[in-house]
This record gives C-alpha cells, sequence and structure tokens, in this order.
C-alpha cells in the first residue's frame, strides 16, 4: 500500500517539472482532481476514503451554537436591510495557483455564487464592488440591487497586479457608504489574498474611522492570519476567517449572506417607505425606466410614478422610491424566528433507552438512525417536538427549510400568533 | 483553586491548570522535602513561574515551624517584573483564602539605577556612575564633613533612611521595583537601601544571578541569607557562562593606563593626607596590623564590593607587611602594572598556568603570591582611608586588583590566555590579558553548599544529564516535562536541501559557496511571499550574517525580499538595535510585514521575544558553533575533558543546541501562540545533533520533516498557516485534557492512592 502511496507523490514531483512543457489531458485529471488527497492511510495501513461529513458537521454546529448564542435568550434584531461592499483583492498575490486553476479564477466564482445567494436571503439589500489592484482600490459596481450587473462588472475585470493595499480600500468603501440611509447597516467584506499591506498612511486612524462610522468589517483570508486584518474584524465587530481550501472558502462566503445581528446602539427603529409594483399584463409595452427602451411585458410597474422596471427588489430611478415584492419581505421573516438549534443526542445513552431505540428513523427523510454496523450513527433532536433527525436534515431544516416538520405537523393555531407580531 | 499535593495545600490563583504545571510541581515538592538540588526543563509559556511561586509559598504556609525563604533569580530586570507580577497575583489570591496570616515580605532587589528616586543621582548615564553619585552623597565621611561644611550635598532620601533607623521597615506586601520607588517617594527613604535592609526579613527576594554568583557582590547583598532558603535559578540555561564570567577578568592596553592615572591620584591624594591628616593613614595602618579590615567593621552603607574570590578561599589572615603602608602598596601596585605592561607587549598568542603566571611575576617583579592575595582587600581599604567616593573613575585599578586576587587565589581551574590581536582582524593590533575561568562549578559550589535546595530551571536545559556534570552536582530530581497542547501549534522542520536539491550548511568548507547562499537567499524569499507579519532569521555570527546580507543584496534577493516585507537588521550597536526592533514591531502591526535578522548569541536572542504576529516563523540558518578557534573556547574544552571527562565535541554541540533551541524558542511564548521553526542546515538531520534539541521541540519533529527541501517546505509551511488560522477549542477535546479543573486533579489524586494501595 506505502508503494502505492509513494507511486503517487512521485507522479505529483514529476508533474512539477513538467508543468512548462505541457501535460496530456489524462494526466490533467489527475492534476486537477488530486483524487489521491481524498484518501487516508487508517491504522492498519489500509486506504479508505476521507470520512468528511463528521467534520463538516461539527463545523456546522459551531456556526449555528455562534449565531444562537447571539441571539440567547431576547428577541434579537437583525439588520435586514443591508448595505454591503465586496472588497477583492485582485494584487499579484491573488494570481498564485494554491487553489486551482487560480485563486482569482476561484475567487469570481465563488463571488458570483455569494452575490446570488444574498439577493436571495436579503432581497431588500443591495452591493457594490470594489477591487484592489497595483495598491490602489477601484469601485467596479456602485451599490445596487440587481445580481447581474455586479457578476458582469466582476468577470470583465480578471487581472491580478501589483501590491495589495488595504487602507486604500477601507477609505474607499467608507466614502461612498457615508451616505447611505442611516437605517441601512453598512458592511465591507473583504476577500484578502495578499499577506502584507502597502499603506500611503496609518492603517490604525483609518480603522477607528471605520469603527466610528459604524462599519462593520469582515475579512476572508485566502493564505494565512494577518494580525492587522484580525484587529480590523475585532474592532469592527466582524468575522475573520481563513479558508483551507476551496469548499471551506464557499462555506466561510455564504456564512455571510444571513443578516449579522444588528448593533444595539446603531438598530433605531426606522419607517421606510415602500412600493409593491403590480406585474404589467402580458404583451402591453412600455419603454424600461432601466434600459432606456421599449419592452413587451414581463416588467413591473411603480406604484407612485407608473415607470416600467424589470427587476424587483430595486429602486425606482425615477421617483426613488424602494419597490419589493411582497415574497421577498417574507423570505426575510425566517432571519426574525431561527429555528433553536437542535441538541445532540449521546451515542452511548440512546440504546439504553427503550422508547428511542423503537422508533430510529429520521423524522424529515425516514430513514434509519442505526449506522453502519449496527452501531447507532449521530443523531439530533428538536428541543421542541422531540423528534429526532439525521445530520443531513439538521442542515437542511437549519439553513433551507427554516421551519421543523416536526413542530409544524403538531397542530396548534401558532400562525396567528406570529402574523400578530 | 486550591488543591492538595501529598500534605501540601496549593493555592493556585488560577481556575484551570496544565497537567504539566502540577507535574512541576510534584517534582518540585519533592525535591523541597529531600532538602536537594533539582533540574527542571520545562518549555516556555506553560506557566513555569506561577507554578514554581505558588508551590514554594504553599509550602511555606503548610510549614509554619519551619519557614522556608525563596531566592529567586532571574537574568533581566523586565523578568523580575513579571515574575513580581504574578507574585501579586498568587499573594492576594492566599490573602484572600486565608487571611493575615499568608501575608508575607517580597521584595526585588536591583542596582541603584533602577532604584533610585534621587533625581539629581539618576540624572548620570550609566550605572557606575549612578553608583558613584550616591557614593558621593551618602559615603559616612561625606556626611559627617557636611555637619561643618552646610554647602555639601546629600541625599536627603538616605538622610531620612537613617533617621528612620531601625523603624525604617517594609510593611508586609510584594514590591516590584516601582512600589518600592513609590514607597520610598512616599515616606522620604531611600528605596535602594531600604531594599537592601530588608532583605534580611523579606519571605521572598527576587533578584538578578550576580547576587548570589558574582562574590563581589554576592558578598556583600547575599551574606546574611539563612540555610533554610530555596533559590531558584529561572532561564538558566546559561548558568555555566554566567558563573565562569563572574570568575574571569579581561585586562587591555585601556585598562592599563587607566590603572596608572589612578594610581597617581591615589599618590596625589596620600600627599596631600600625609600633608594634613597623617593620623588616618596611621590608624588605618594600624588596623590592618590587626587584621580589622578584613572583618568588615565598616558600616554598610561604606561598602561596595567584596573580594572577588569565593568566601571559603579568603585567607583568614592579616594583611601581609610589604603592603601594609599606603605608599608601598602603591608601589607594589605599579610593578604590577609595569609586569602587565610588558606582558602585554608579546607578539604571539601565550597560555598560562596560574601557577606559573605567578611565579614569573614573583621572579621579575618581586610580587609574592600571598600579596597578590590581598591587593583587592587592600586597595578598598586604602580607597576608603582617602574618602575617595567617585569609584567610577577608578574601574581600572579596581580591575587589576581583581585579576591579582583571583591570580593569587586560584590554581586550578584557570588559565591566563594572552592574545595580542583579535584572530578575526589580526591587522589591527589590541592586545588583550584573559584571566579565564575554565570551572563553572566553582562560582556555584557556594550556592550549592549554603542553601538546602537550589531548583535550576529553564525552557531549555537538554540533554539534562550535562548541567550536573557542568555544575558538578547531584540533583535529587531532574527532569524534562513536555507541553500539552490542544492544537499542534509548533511546526519544526529540518530543511537540508534547496531548491536545486544540492545540501545546505553553514560548515566552513561550504558557507561561502554561492550555490548555498543563494538557496539560503531563495528559501526566505519564497518564505516571505506565504507567512504573515513578522519573521525572523538567525545567523550563526555577525560576519557571516554581514557577508550573506552583502551577497544577497548583490544578487537582487534582498530587493525580492523588500517586495514583500521589510527589512531589518541587529547590529553590535544597542541604540541602533532597539530601534530597528521597534520599527520592526510596527510594521508587523500595520501588516506590512517584516523579516529581522539577527543573531545567535546576540542580545535579541537571548532577551526579545517575538510572540504572536511578531514572529510566525523562524528561521535558523546553519548550526550555531560557538568560534572554535578561541583560545579560551579550547581551554575550556581542554579543562573540561581532563576534569569532567566531557568529550569536546559532545560539549561544542551541546552548546550549538541549546543555543539554537533558545533562538527558535522565541516564536512560541504561550499556548495560544502557533509558529514555525526551519533549522537550515544538512548537519540538523544528523541523530547526534538532532537529539540535543529539548523534548518539546522533538516531539513536534516528525520524520516527514527531517530532511526537506525548500519546495516541500513551502508546502508544509502553507498548510500549516491554514490549519492554525482556523479557531479553535482552548479547553482541549478528544482526550487530549490540557487544562485541568479542581476535579480533575481530585480524581487524579484519587486514582494516586490506590495505585498506591496495590
Amino acid at each position: 500500500m506505502s508503494n502505492q502511496r509513494k507511486r503517487l507523490t512521485g507522479e505529483r514531483e514529476d508533474e512539477d517539472d513538467e508543468d512548462a512543457e505541457g501535460i496530456g489531458e489524462w494526466e490533467r485529471a489527475y492534476v486537477d482532481d488530486r483524487s489521491w488527497e481524498e484518501l487516508q492511510e487508517d491504522e492498519s495501513g489500509l486506504l479508505r476514503p476521507i470520512d468528511n461529513s463528521a467534520i463538516y458537521h461539527a463545523q456546522y454546529r459551531r456556526r449555528l451554537r455562534m449565531l444562537s448564542a447571539a441571539a440567547a435568550g431576547t428577541r434579537i434584531q437583525k439588520g435586514l436591510i443591508r448595505y454591503l461592499y465586496i472588497v477583492i483583492d485582485f494584487s499579484r498575490a491573488a494570481a498564485e495557483m494554491d487553489f486551482r486553476p487560480s485563486r482569482i479564477a476561484v475567487m469570481a466564482k465563488h463571488v458570483e455564487a455569494f452575490i446570488r445567494e444574498f439577493f436571495d436571503q436579503n432581497p431588500l439589500s443591495q452591493i457594490g464592488l470594489v477591487s484592489i489592484k497595483n495598491g490602489v482600490a477601484h469601485t467596479l459596481t456602485d451599490l445596487g440591487g440587481s445580481p447581474e450587473t455586479h457578476i458582469k462588472a466582476l468577470m470583465g475585470k480578471l487581472e491580478a497586479l501589483g501590491d495589495s493595499s488595504l487602507q486604500n480600500a477601507l477609505e474607499l468603501v467608507n466614502e461612498h457608504l457615508s451616505q447611505v440611509p442611516s437605517y441601512g447597516h453598512r458592511e465591507v467584506l473583504i476577500l484578502y489574498s495578499a499577506l502584507c499591506t502597502c499603506d500611503p498612511g496609518d492603517i490604525m486612524e483609518t480603522i477607528q474611522k471605520c469603527k466610528k462610522s459604524k462599519l462593520r468589517c469582515s475579512v476572508i483570508g485566502l493564505s494565512a492570519e494577518m494580525f492587522i486584518c484580525k484587529h480590523l474584524c475585532q474592532e469592527t465587530g466582524g468575522l475573520y476567517s481563513v479558508a483551507v481550501d476551496e469548499v471551506h472558502l464557499k462555506d466561510l462566503l455564504l456564512e455571510h449572506a444571513p443578516p449579522p445581528p444588528a448593533i444595539a446602539e446603531f438598530a433605531i427603529a426606522n419607517l421606510i417607505k415602500m412600493g409593491f409594483p403590480q406585474r404589467a399584463a402580458e404583451g402591453s409595452m412600455a419603454i424600461c425606466s432601466c434600459h432606456k427602451e421599449v419592452k413587451i411585458g414581463a416588467g413591473y410597474m411603480c406604484p407612485r410614478c407608473k415607470a416600467r422596471v424589470c427587476d424587483l427588489p430595486t429602486e425606482c430611478t425615477i421617483c426613488g422610491l424602494t419597490l419589493v415584492s411582497s415574497p421577498h419581505l417574507a423570505r426575510s421573516y425566517h432571519h426574525l424566528f431561527p429555528i433553536a438549534p437542535f441538541d445532540e443526542v449521546p451515542a452511548f445513552s440512546s440504546l439504553n433507552d427503550s422508547r428511542r431505540t423503537l422508533g430510529k428513523s429520521c423524522f424529515g427523510c425516514q430513514q434509519s438512525l442505526i449506522g453502519t454496523g449496527n452501531k447507532p450513527g449521530q443523531c439530533v433532536t428538536c428541543r421542541k417536538c422531540k423528534h429526532y433527525f439525521c445530520l443531513d436534515c439538521d442542515i437542511y431544516i437549519h439553513e433551507s427549510l427554516h421551519n421543523c416538520p416536526g413542530c409544524e405537523s403538531i397542530h396548534r393555531p401558532k400562525s396567528v400568533s406570529l402574523m400578530e407580531e | 483553586m486550591i488543591f492538595k499535593i501529598e500534605d501540601v495545600t496549593v493555592y493556585f490563583p488560577y481556575d484551570n491548570i496544565y497537567p504539566e504545571q502540577y507535574e512541576y510541581m510534584v517534582e518540585l515538592k519533592r525535591t523541597l522535602d529531600a532538602k536537594g538540588h533539582c533540574l527542571l526543563e520545562m518549555p516556555t509559556g506553560t506557566g513555569k513561574t506561577i507554578a514554581l511561586l505558588s508551590l514554594i509559598t504553599s509550602y511555606r504556609l503548610s510549614r509554619p515551624d519551619s519557614p522556608i525563604k525563596l531566592v529567586y533569580c532571574t537574568r533581566t530586570v523586565h523578568e523580575m517584573e513579571k515574575t513580581l507580577a504574578e507574585l501579586k497575583v498568587l499573594h492576594d489570591y492566599q490573602v484572600l483564602h486565608l487571611g493575615t496570616q499568608a501575608k508575607i515580605l517580597a521584595i526585588g532587589l536591583s542596582s541603584r539605577k533602577n532604584l533610585c528616586v534621587n533625581t539629581k543621582v539618576l540624572a548620570a548615564e550609566n550605572r557606575d556612575s549612578v553608583d558613584a553619585a550616591c557614593r558621593k552623597r551618602t559615603a559616612s565621611w561625606v556626611r559627617a564633613l557636611s555637619t561643618e561644611k552646610p554647602n555639601i550635598e546629600l541625599c536627603d532620601y538616605f538622610e531620612n533612611y537613617e533617621k528612620a533607623a531601625e523603624n525604617a521597615l517594609l510593611p508586609p506586601g510584594v514590591y516590584t521595583l516601582e512600589d518600592l520607588r513609590a514607597f520610598g517617594k512616599n515616606r522620604g527613604w531611600c528605596p535602594y537601601f531600604l531594599a537592601r535592609h530588608m532583605v534580611q526579613f523579606a519571605n521572598v527576594i527576587v533578584y538578578s544571578y550576580q547576587y548570589l554568583l558574582d562574590p563581589k557582590v554576592a558578598g556583600i547583598i547575599s551574606k546574611e541569607l539563612q540555610k533554610e532558603s530555596v533559590v531558584v535559578f529561572d532561564e538558566a540555561h546559561n548558568i555555566d557562562n554566567v558563573c565562569i564570567e563572574a570568575l574571569s577578568v579581561s585586562v587591555r592596553r585601556v585598562t592599563l593606563e587607566g590603572a596608572n592615572r589612578n594610581l597617581n591620584k591615589i599618590n596625589h591624594e596620600i600627599d596631600r593626607f600625609k600633608a594634613n591628616d597623617a593620623g588616618r593613614l596611621l590608624a588605618e595602618y594600624n588596623r590592618l596590623v590587626e587584621g580589622l579590615a578584613l572583618r568588615g567593621d565598616l558600616s554598610g552603607g561604606d561598602q561596595w564590593l567584596a573580594n572577588p574570590a569565593l568566601p571559603h578561599d579568603i585567607l583568614k589572615e592579616a594583611v601581609p607587611g610589604n603592603i601594609r603602608r599606603a605608599e608601598h602598596f602603591v608601589h607594589v601596585l605599579r610593578r604590577l602594572l609595569q609586569y602587565l605592561g610588558v606582558r602585554l607587549d608579546t607578539e604571539n598568542v601565550e597560555k598560562e598556568s596560574p601557577v606559573s603566571f605567578v611565579s614569573s611575576l614573583n621572579s621579575q617583579a618581586g610580587i609574592e603570591q600571598k600579596t597578590l592575595k590581598f591587593c583587592y582587600d587592600r586597595l578598598q581599604s586604602l580607597m576608603l582611608t582617602l574618602e575617595i567616593t567617585d569609584t567610577d573613575e577608578f574601574l581600572p585599578i579596581q580591575t587589576v586588583c581583581d585579576f591579582a586576587t583571583l591570580v593569587g587565589t586560584y590554581a586550578r581551574g584557570f588559565s591566563i590566555i594572552i592574545e595580542p590581536y583579535d584572530e578575526r582582524m589580526p591587522h589591527i593590533p589590541d592586545p588583550i590579558l584573559q584571566l579565564s575561568c575554565h570551572d563553572a562549578s566553582l562560582a556555584i559550589k557556594p550556592v550549592f553548599d549554603r542553601f538546602q535546595s537550589v531548583v535550576i530551571t529553564s525552557g531549555t536545559l537538554s540533554p539534562i544529564d550535562l548541567y550536573p556534570r557542568l555544575l558538578s552536582f547531584t540533583p535529587v530530581v531532574s527532569r524534562s516535562f513536555k507541553m500539552s497542547m490542544t492544537r499542534d501549534c509548533i511546526c519544526p522542520m529540518v530543511l537540508t536541501r534547496g531548491s536545486d536539491q544540492l545540501p545546505v550548511s553553514t560548515k566552513f568548507d561550504m558557507r561561502s559557496d554561492p550555490g548555498v547562499v543563494r538557496n539560503y537567499g531563495k528559501l526566505l524569499v519564497e518564505m516571505v511571499s506565504i507567512v504573515p507579519d513578522g519573521v525572523v532569521c538567525f545567523f550563526v555570527s555577525y560576519s557571516y550574517m554581514d557577508g550573506i546580507i552583502a551577497t544577497w543584496n548583490e544578487t537582487g534577493i534582498l530587493k525580492e525580499i523588500m517586495q514583500q516585507k521589510l527589512v531589518f537588521i541587529e547590529t553590535q550597536d544597542v541604540v541602533e538595535t532597539t530601534l530597528a526592533l521597534d520599527n520592526y514591531r510596527r510594521a508587523c502591526d500595520c501588516g506590512r510585514g517584516a523579516v529581522f535578522f539577527s543573531v545567535a548569541r546576540g542580545k535579541v536572542a537571548e532577551g526579545i521575544d517575538f510572540d504572536r504576529h511578531y514572529g510566525r516563523l523562524v528561521v535558523m540558518y546553519g548550526v550555531p558553533f560557538q568560534y572554535t578557534l578561541s583560545k579560551i573556547l579550547l581551554a575550556r574544552l581542554e579543562y573540561l575533558r581532563d576534569t569532567f571527562q566531557i568529550k569536546e565535541g559532545d560539549f561544542l554541540t551541546f552548546d550549538a543546541l541549546r543555543q539554537a533551541a533558545q533562538c527558535v524558542g522565541r516564536v512560541i511564548r504561550s499556548k495560544a501562540d502557533y509558529g514555525m521553526m526551519i533549522f537550515a542546515d544538512k548537519r540538523y538531520s544528523r541523530h547526534d545533533k538532532r537529539s540535543k534539541l529539548p523534548g518539546w521541540i522533538l516531539s513536534h519533529l516528525r520524520d516527514a520533516h527531517l530532511n526537506l527541501s525548500t519546495d516541500m517546505a513551502i508546502h508544509i509551511a502553507r498548510e500549516f498557516l491554514r490549519k492554525m488560522a482556523q479557531p479553535y477549542d482552548k479547553t482541549g477535546t478528544m482526550g487530549r485534557k490540557t487544562l485541568l479543573t479542581q476535579e480533575d486533579l481530585e480524581k487524579m489524586a484519587e486514582t494516586a492512592v490506590q495505585d498506591m494501595a496495590y
């Protein structure tokens, strides 16, 4: 077995040499997949695939605990209207190849996914894009609610050059965000691949400025932990994390999609004027206010000025009214009433309990909870309805469904009380 | 938390304890029970100091009938302050739980420079001139004179302290140097003399090594310590060198010139006294006849240094007749200086034993061994008689008398080496005459003999069996503890090959090879691009560092490094280095990133921490062997081989590896920290070298990391840094308990009892 491993690693060394001349297509498959990295040796020297599910679940549990710890007890305020700038570091370090095919491509790919997910979860929010290149920060797109424009602007500019400057980026974002309305939550998410920052001035002052203007800064590093990033996040209340691999990077990015808890002194209740436009009738013709051209059907009409817009949510270009649809509002709702995290069931105690051993199947997917080799697999239980769920369902319920099937199937007029709130 | 170790109730001021701290305490307690000495190695960052302090103070509390005193020796003032701060926390905790009966008096003692509160005295720039300025105001004759002449300036603090006399006492408590100064200022008492006075009453004394090891100082400060004391040497991996330095003297040309000037001045003074106050000189003469000077009938404030020889080697006799008269003594010193001057004129390197040196001194200058022995005491007595206060000016003659006394006293374990020039710069004549001590056990022997328990502890004492031989004592306990960690937060690597697979080393025949220099450069270039914040590099010597940096500059490697990080370099100038360090820290703080080039055995390697982001990676270029052609080292090696049967190679390797361990140990200062260590030399992969590294490094050095090339090291570093950046659980999971609570300890105690029963 060790022979085989040696050959595999040997292949990897060879591959480095051959990189220059170009490699055969069959080899490229190995280079890109790195399938051997998904194997590990067990105690007896046998190869087996790495069992990641436990690790992933542990990560997810920690995330959940973190969220619920913040929400502990009292009803929590969440910033549903967010103004988020995504800063992407396109400095020299972004051209590195430790993420395949390169950091820059991986970043762009996942930022795209993030933008879509973000608007899905926060229909009332807006995003802007900023890039750092040659030590200077550039605005790629201004704040806006349309995912397509951002993605287009992002994909158009994929090259990595020069140094990186955290201070320049923060200053630029700070300037942009100083104009947003007071009820909005200012956030910046920085994807940082460089390991140093060349700044024109004292970055500590800039950090204090961000802190003063209630700008929540979060950083996702791509290579290693940097002190200044950690300091920035600590000061401004953001999250700092470093991606281990591509999957982890994606997870870390998506962690920023749900709205963060609102900063207490800042979260003043405010009334916001909104319009709920009606969908225009099929076949009706109108000049679209966002594209400045004639379009037929499939648009929305601003209830105040009757201008036509293509997409929701957005701000009416004519009268400046925020336009949303009611499903958007409803979708933002679950952030306010999250389901409590499920309790983990210790594996050994479940065997003794006769009542539990009988109904050993997941309430969600109805699959047996007895794991392989007749050992009880890990499972979780809802605090309210006491039903059992498998780990996959646990994740599904908390991250996508936002309703506990167990609790929902108990018949009681809960929905009424919800509506009143 | 409060728990029991056997019959001692230990008060520990924190809620959790590391397992290794607990073990450390158990071993320490056994040592105290056995009233013996011990050697304990425990990595830095595991709370060695607090474990020591809390066990020893608790031990004292549990044996109220025979109170022990703790003498804690540190290397630097900074460490002293840190120790006292920890002690304060502990003391508060004990008082909280036990009430006022747990109150102790703990003081830190340092030189006048650190303790003085008189602003005029403090204005002096260095330690010796502060001492002299103090003496100018506090010497007994100056004070006596001031009653007649009111314009003589005295120190108010000292006057007040003298006035308070026996009432000048410190209330119980823990006093750092700052507290002592504040207390002194408040009461108007001199903190320095107060602290010295309180040494005999204090339960805990924290001071520097010299106060115990250097006989010149120890004779004054530490002579009243009782036998029931526990002496702790912290960070004691270099203790043998401290001992040797305490008994070594070197004389240069400037020393002789200065000594001559001093003699002129003394002569002048003698003449003046003869004219004005001949009675004083006569009185001194009579006193010497009776042998009084040796018995220390002089008042405390007037003594400044005791005999440089060890207490039991000092003759209890009257001063010989030929130097009793002041002018005769001055003549003898003149002849001695002349003789030394002639010896310094030599063209060749000379090595001599003290015996032959003394006999040739006798035949050529007519100075006997016994006369030499008394030089120091005689000088001291003379200077007191002549009422000389500016002692800093008289340093050269004191050095010469030091030399004379040591040469006269010791026949074994020393040698005299005269070098006409520095080996490394043969064109510049710089003659130096060194009396070098080879036997570290000489200076420390009185300490072992006098005190009940001596604890020698440090983060790097490997190989632990060598220290008892070097210091010639038998420890009752010698142990090395490992660090329990929640994650593998250190990553040592041995890099043997460059990216082109050619071996790298600083071996003499390879070090100037351009290929090696380039490979070393490439390693750093690659590393700075993947390691965040601070990187520290250690080189084997200043000259090697200068050479390699010059080459890197020519080949453009330095420029490549500068693209990623700023570069700072340690120099031999302390101020420059401090400035460089300061800017290095700022560069790390603001995210620019920086590299610090430093030298093993330098100031930075010994005393500066590069913890957290100030040092994520340390690269040790080469094996830091001592300069093996140095005559002093050769003489010492020969002595070690003949006397202790320690092979030259063993000692050299041991010394080099403890320096290397010391350098790389700079990066990790606590368990929450993490850092990488690269040993860049092919010689590290050999077992005889590697096995001498401390256990806590070895246990993390995986076999796969023993023979790396640059690109492999880069890959490992990348993975390591990513892994370490992930959040982690501080208490430790999966069976690796790294924080013990009260219950855990109780459980451990129970199982221990059960084991005993079986």
